[in-house]
């Protein structure tokens, strides 16, 4: 026995030092640095996966697999390091990849934690370990990441039928399949980077209440004297332009704006054309109404003027919206562009009206995507100050 | 002896030094009777005097409210037929009184987080639920994760603060003229029970809203609403009791931090004959001991 297990570690011993380990990973995981009682007395806790230097999935993926082949005698640390590595998702870009869910998962030993008996199974045996698979599962719930069947094999054959992880993978099998395509504005997974594409993703998804409009990219380049070079995503349907016709020659139009549509964690600034909220004639008789019926049996006339047109999607108590857009520097010149455009473009009536610039700051950026670093950077001034 | 003071006087030392807890603790689980129906995030009570002071003038407007209570009975003519079409305000933002029906709650006001929100009327006699979502834990090594904003109805109750119940028992959808900014809320409906398991019993569902200058009408089925407590969704769903409606509120809390506003002109309550589903989750059986433990 003794023989055997000797000649298991040597074979171990000898494979880990033939193994290539590349530079920049640490060699030793988890361990609280010799720092710890100098004269700072500082705790420095040395993180594996925050010294790699280029972050990727396939990086991650390895230093999995540095841990397996560590300790693949007795493994032991299994809970502390998913949990380091489900922290250090996000810097890798893997927190919405379901294979690197699974291969966390399967750090764990299959078979050593399934309870075996009635009070095993009732008092959550081995409650860390489950506790620590639960985490990831929110996790993946966090990140609408859905799990596969085969996760539910490995759990099974990691913690038992009893196991909470599993009752939790069954309960998020049951309820995150319900609500992937519930909603009725529906946006594609994953979201496109570029900010051209989430503003045509945005201005469809706000003109999308009337069936005829239609989104046009325009440019600002092709009008004379514009400064800037940039495109604009507009939204106009048939029914604004017949609107927009229909202004008052006297009341002015507006361009309001910057205003923010928000899409999966990126805010996208648009811009409306607004004009005066228009009367609507609510003084309409109800013919069956009990207390006001007249007898008029001989001079009876159907109620013609009582018809009332109803007013369309685009009339707002607040006014009428007759067009909405996205430039990409979202600047007052792009949307000087934008009517010239919008003039060229069939609304002749706009050469004609007055136009009102109402715009709360001039200079903006068209959409804030933080990334993890700024966050970071802010948080630990926010920190200062406190 | 001398060695472990040293240690305790060390290890306190870095305590100081670090100004937070150098020990990770578990979030205990609490199994027993709760004692308090708000979970431990009520404020402490006010001294004796001001607390005579404020219920000596409490009772004047209690025995109005009584007087009509009375009144309201003698009258008599609740609403017995629904008509199918015809959309009943429930709350609306009309006047600056009406802002006094909500309360608006963040994580930031139990120490629990950074948000900030608030509930305010527009020019146009909106409401205008606005704020910001931060998602930035504080470190205090308790709270997991932070990031909700909330406003919810206060309870409803007779004189004397006696507890009742909204019936909306001829209703079968809720209908919210919304205009948002792109992002989903979450509708909850509170059906506060007598026993203190069901003090938490709340039904939820998701308003997605389409952002931009235009209004949306929302018409939600009740059958839609699913069954979770303390923001766990429960195994054993069951359709909700509309003659149990303890409070009516609306969460801003999906993951992605930023500020949002969502601005309402009315939360009202319809029926509509052609639904007739009553639950819309599945409702069978499961092997023993599996689900709901």
């Amino acid at each position: 026995m003794f023989v055997k297990r000797l000649i298991r570690q040597g074979v171990s011993i000898h494979k880990l030092k033939t193994k290539s380990v590349p530079e920049n990973f640490p060699k030793r995981c988890f361990q609280i640095s010799s720092t710890q009682f100098e004269e700072n007395k500082s705790i420095k806790i040395r993180d594996p996966f925050e010294d790699v230097k280029d972050k990727n999935k396939d990086t991650y993926l390895q230093m999995i697999n540095i841990f397996l082949d560590r300790d693949h005698v007795y493994r032991r640390g299994h809970v502390e390091f998913i949990y380091a590595a489900l922290k250090h998702m996000k810097d890798f870009g893997v927190h919405r990849d379901l294979e690197v869910y699974r291969s966390l998962i399967d750090v764990l030993p299959k078979g050593k934690f399934v309870p075996q008996n009635i009070i095993q199974a009732e008092f959550m045996h081995y409650p860390k370990q489950q506790q620590c698979i639960i985490d990831l599962l929110s996790q993946m719930e966090e990140n609408h990441v859905l799990p596969d069947f085969g996760m539910e094999d490995q759990l099974l054959a990691i913690f038992g039928k009893r196991g909470y992880p599993v009752r939790r993978y069954w309960r998020m099998m049951y309820w995150m399949p319900k609500w992937k395509y519930a909603s009725p504005f529906p946006l594609p997974d994953p979201l496109p980077k570029d900010t051209y594409e989430l503003a045509k993703l945005a201005i469809e998804r706000i003109s999308n209440v009337d069936a005829t409009n239609q989104i046009t990219i325009y440019q600002t380049g092709d009008i004379t004297d514009s400064v800037d070079d940039t495109w604009i995503v507009s939204g106009q349907s048939a029914t604004q332009k017949c609107l927009l016709s229909e202004n008052d020659p006297k009341d002015p139009v507006f361009v309001e704006g910057p205003f923010s549509v928000f899409l999966h964690g990126n805010y996208i600034y648009y811009f409306t054309l607004r004009g005066k909220a228009r009367p609507y004639d609510n003084s309409y008789q109800d013919p069956d109404e009990v207390d006001k019926i007249e007898a008029n049996f001989f001079t009876y006339k159907p109620p013609i003027k009582s018809i009332v047109k109803t007013p369309t999607v685009h009339e707002q108590e607040d006014g009428v919206i007759y067009a909405v857009c996205a430039t990409g520097t979202s600047s007052k010149d792009s949307l000087l562009s934008w009517i010239r455009h919008l003039e060229r473009d069939g609304n002749s009536v706009l050469g004609s009206l007055p136009i009102v610039f109402t715009l709360r700051t001039s200079n903006r950026e068209i959409a804030t995507v933080e990334t993890e670093d700024q966050r970071r950077e802010k948080e630990n001034t926010q920190i200062g100050d406190r | 002896m001398n060695s472990l003071l040293g240690r305790l006087v060390c290890s306190a030392n870095l305590a100081n030094s670090l100004g937070k807890r150098a020990i990770s603790t578990t979030e205990k689980l609490c199994l027993f009777w709760e004692k308090d129906d708000k979970g431990g995030y009520t404020d402490p009570l006010p001294p004796f005097t001001t607390r005579m002071k404020v219920g000596l003038s409490e009772l004047r407007k209690e025995v109005v409210l009584w007087k009509e209570e009375f009144k309201e009975a003698f009258d008599g003519d609740p609403i017995l037929i629904h008509r199918p079409g015809e959309t009943d305000i429930a709350w609306r933002f009309k006047t600056e009184e009406s802002l006094e029906k909500w309360k608006v709650v963040c994580d930031a006001d139990h120490n629990e987080g950074y948000s900030q929100c608030s509930l305010t009327r527009n020019n146009h006699g909106n409401g205008v639920f606005s704020g910001n979502i931060n998602l930035r834990v504080p470190k205090d090594g308790r709270v997991k994760r932070a990031g909700y904003c909330n406003m919810k109805t206060f309870a409803p109750r007779r004189s004397f603060k006696r507890e009742a119940y909204y019936d909306w028992t001829g209703y079968n959808t809720l209908v919210m003229k919304v205009r948002g900014d792109g992002r989903t809320y979450l509708l909850n409906l509170a059906t506060r029970g007598y026993f203190d398991m069901t003090w938490n019993d709340m039904y939820h569902y998701q308003l997605y809203t389409r952002g931009g200058p235009y209004w949306q009408i929302a018409k939600i089925p009740f059958s839609k609403f699913f069954f979770a407590s303390k923001g766990r969704i429960q195994d054993e769903q069951r359709a909700i009791r509309l003659d149990m409606i303890s409070a009516f509120g609306i969460s801003a809390q999906d993951r992605h931090g930023g500020p949002f506003s969502l601005e309402i002109d009315y939360i009202g309550l319809e029926y509509d004959p052609r639904h007739v589903e009553e639950f819309a989750y599945e409702q069978y059986e499961l092997e023993n001991g599996l689900a709901g433990t």
